[in-house]
């Protein structure tokens, strides 16, 4: 994540941290679906961003979860 | 490590991985394990080993309620998924690919080796970038009076009416405005879409997880692009061009990536 953009097009440009939910919407929600012995289903991935939603939904929480993913 | 399965993070070809350093492969997903390179013929699926305790269909369906265990695996699936995908063409896979074992991998490889190369091929030399269009709807509801003329006359006649009259008239221009500005938005959306598109090789309109109200107001449209890293620099002066173009009515765009392709590898399933 730490070497995606996200840029503000306008008058200025501008080079902020991607939001965690903008980076986990792309890895649990897409890519090649692929027969594998064990996927996750349609409904899981819904389920998960409700629990993501209300994870991110506090900035502290975030910032608790990227840290932990830096010592682990 | 006790008794475990295989975590697949994505496809690449052989003979392009095979100049990527072992070395300074990221992280795997679960400690105790190496990244790997499962290679059949020109094919190469990554995967690690992780414990068949925790990735069991049962156990792995449990530990995605759980949103801190599963937002940093995500960020590990990630990691090393755009390592690979910003050195070689990648097909990145869906979190939580998992098999029981290493042969089922070489038999996927092998029975979709021509669907995978064929979407190698279509992915090479191009990056996935996003697009956010936000609306500040203050700046939005105030530029619309000055652009709608219908607006502008009924303004001024309510200057002039009687109080009662300018009354009924001003909620009438309110929710003309509503309207105007909605419309307004929506035509801008579709012209973003459009313009942008023929700077890219496809393009597509994503869901939007949230109602996300941001500092550049609110999150109204979600692009994704599959752009020629050759064409980038003019997919990215068309998006300062319609930037500009419509910042006097409120509307932001924002740019992210590169990444990996996700959006343009679904619907195959093998």
């Amino acid at each position: 994540m730490a070497d995606f953009d996200q840029i503000i097009v306008g008058e200025e440009w501008e080079s902020t941290d991607l939001s965690l939910l903008e980076t986990l919407d792309h890895v649990l929600n897409r890519g090649l679906v692929i027969a594998g012995e064990i996927t996750i289903s349609v409904a899981d991935i819904d389920l998960i961003f409700v629990g993501l939603n209300v994870l991110v939904s506090s900035v502290e929480t975030a910032h608790e979860v990227l840290r932990k993913r830096e010592i682990e | 490590m006790s008794e475990s399965v295989y975590y697949v993070y994505c496809i690449a070809e052989s003979s392009a991985v095979a100049q990527l350093s072992a070395d300074s492969l990221p992280a795997a997903i679960e400690e105790d394990a190496q990244l790997e390179w499962i290679v059949v013929s020109t094919l190469a699926a990554l995967a690690s080993r992780v414990p068949k305790i925790t990735y069991s269909e049962e156990q792995l369906t449990e530990h995605l309620t759980d949103a801190t265990w599963t937002a940093i695996r995500a960020m590990r699936h990630e990691t090393v998924v755009e390592y690979v995908a910003k050195r070689v063409t990648t097909i990145p896979l869906r979190f939580a690919t998992i098999y029981l074992e290493r042969d089922g991998i070489e038999e996927m490889l092998t029975e979709q080796a021509r669907d995978l190369q064929l979407i190698i091929e279509q992915l090479r030399g191009r990056e996935e970038w996003g697009v956010n269009v936000y609306s500040d709807r203050t700046a939005l509801l105030s530029s619309i009076t000055s652009v709608s003329p219908v607006l502008r006359e009924l303004v001024e006649q309510a200057e002039k009416a009687s109080p009662g009259q300018s009354y009924l008239m001003q909620k009438k221009i309110d929710a003309m405005k509503v309207d105007e500005a909605r419309a307004a938005v929506n035509r801008i959306i579709d012209q973003v879409e459009e313009k942008l598109k023929e700077q890219s090789d496809d393009g597509l309109r994503l869901r939007i997880l949230k109602v996300e109200t941001t500092e550049h107001g609110e999150l109204k449209a979600k692009f994704a692009f599959l752009v020629k890293r050759s064409g980038f620099e003019e997919f990215r002066d068309a998006a300062e061009r319609l930037a500009q173009e419509h910042q006097a009515a409120g509307l932001r765009l924002e740019l992210t990536g590169p990444w990996p392709v996700y959006n343009f590898v679904t619907g195959f399933t093998g």
